[in-house]
């Protein structure tokens, strides 16, 4: 018998803004403070890739901001405070 | 300056160097390995049933399939500087390779059953070498559709 159905998580980020703020940081500028490639970059922003959490915080860090400023979630429709 | 803005001299700016990687993996497959299938199609259709006649074949496409591969990294390698592999090309060839190794399962598998039936070794290594053709096809292509739908 299948168990309660798991909340739905969705995963949005800030980090397009936060590289603009960021003296208009490229993809490619950030990939290489992360230790990622530019395309997973441009994967995690588009929301086509969820990264691990040292990744995600290895972001906060280059921003110098808190996680829950880069990546934000709802969880079932209801936002969710990091 | 654009925030999107790429490695300067990277003329292929949309994939990563592992993305490339398994575009080049692909065209080595479906050249070198497709051929020989063709070519050894038309041998065991011209009734050959010993496998020696094969090893030239086989080994010429072992062959291709490495020049091919060495060719295109390089090729790679000088239009863009690689990237070392990061934790999303890990994740995707991972599920690439957990959702494509059940057809060399089933391989193994006819290949176990021919020769319990007795079926010549050319049919037996034939069908092991179609089944890790069709694993490795699929493979790539999970790749890259991961890469491009995301994970």
């Amino acid at each position: 018998m299948a168990g309660p159905r798991p909340p739905k998580v969705v995963v949005h980020n800030r980090i397009r803004a936060l590289r603009f703020a960021a003296d208009e940081m490229t993809q490619a500028e950030l990939a290489r403070e992360v230790g990622v490639s530019r395309q997973t970059i441009n994967a995690i922003e588009g929301g086509k890739y969820a990264p691990s959490l040292e990744v995600a915080f290895r972001m906060a860090r280059v921003f110098d901001v808190p996680l829950g400023h880069v990546f934000q979630c709802e969880i079932d429709g209801e936002p969710h405070r990091l | 300056m654009s925030t999107f803005d790429v490695e300067p001299g990277n003329r292929w700016p949309g994939a990563s160097f592992e993305e490339k990687s398994v575009w080049i993996q692909l065209a080595s497959l479906v050249l070198a390995l497709g051929g020989y299938f063709y070519v050894a199609g038309s041998m065991l259709g011209a009734g050959e049933r010993a496998l020696s006649p094969f090893a030239p074949l086989f080994v010429t496409a072992v062959v291709l399939m490495v020049v091919i591969n060495i060719v295109g990294h390089v090729a790679s390698a000088i239009a863009s500087r690689p990237e070392l592999r990061d934790e999303r090309d890990r994740l995707i060839g991972w599920r690439a390779e957990s959702a494509s190794s059940w057809l060399l399962a089933i391989g193994i598998f006819a290949a176990i059953s021919a020769m319990l039936c007795d079926f010549d070794n050319v049919w037996t290594a034939h069908v092991l070498l179609l089944a890790l053709f069709f694993a490795e096809l699929l493979r790539c292509v999970l790749q890259l559709l991961f890469y491009r739908r995301g994970v």
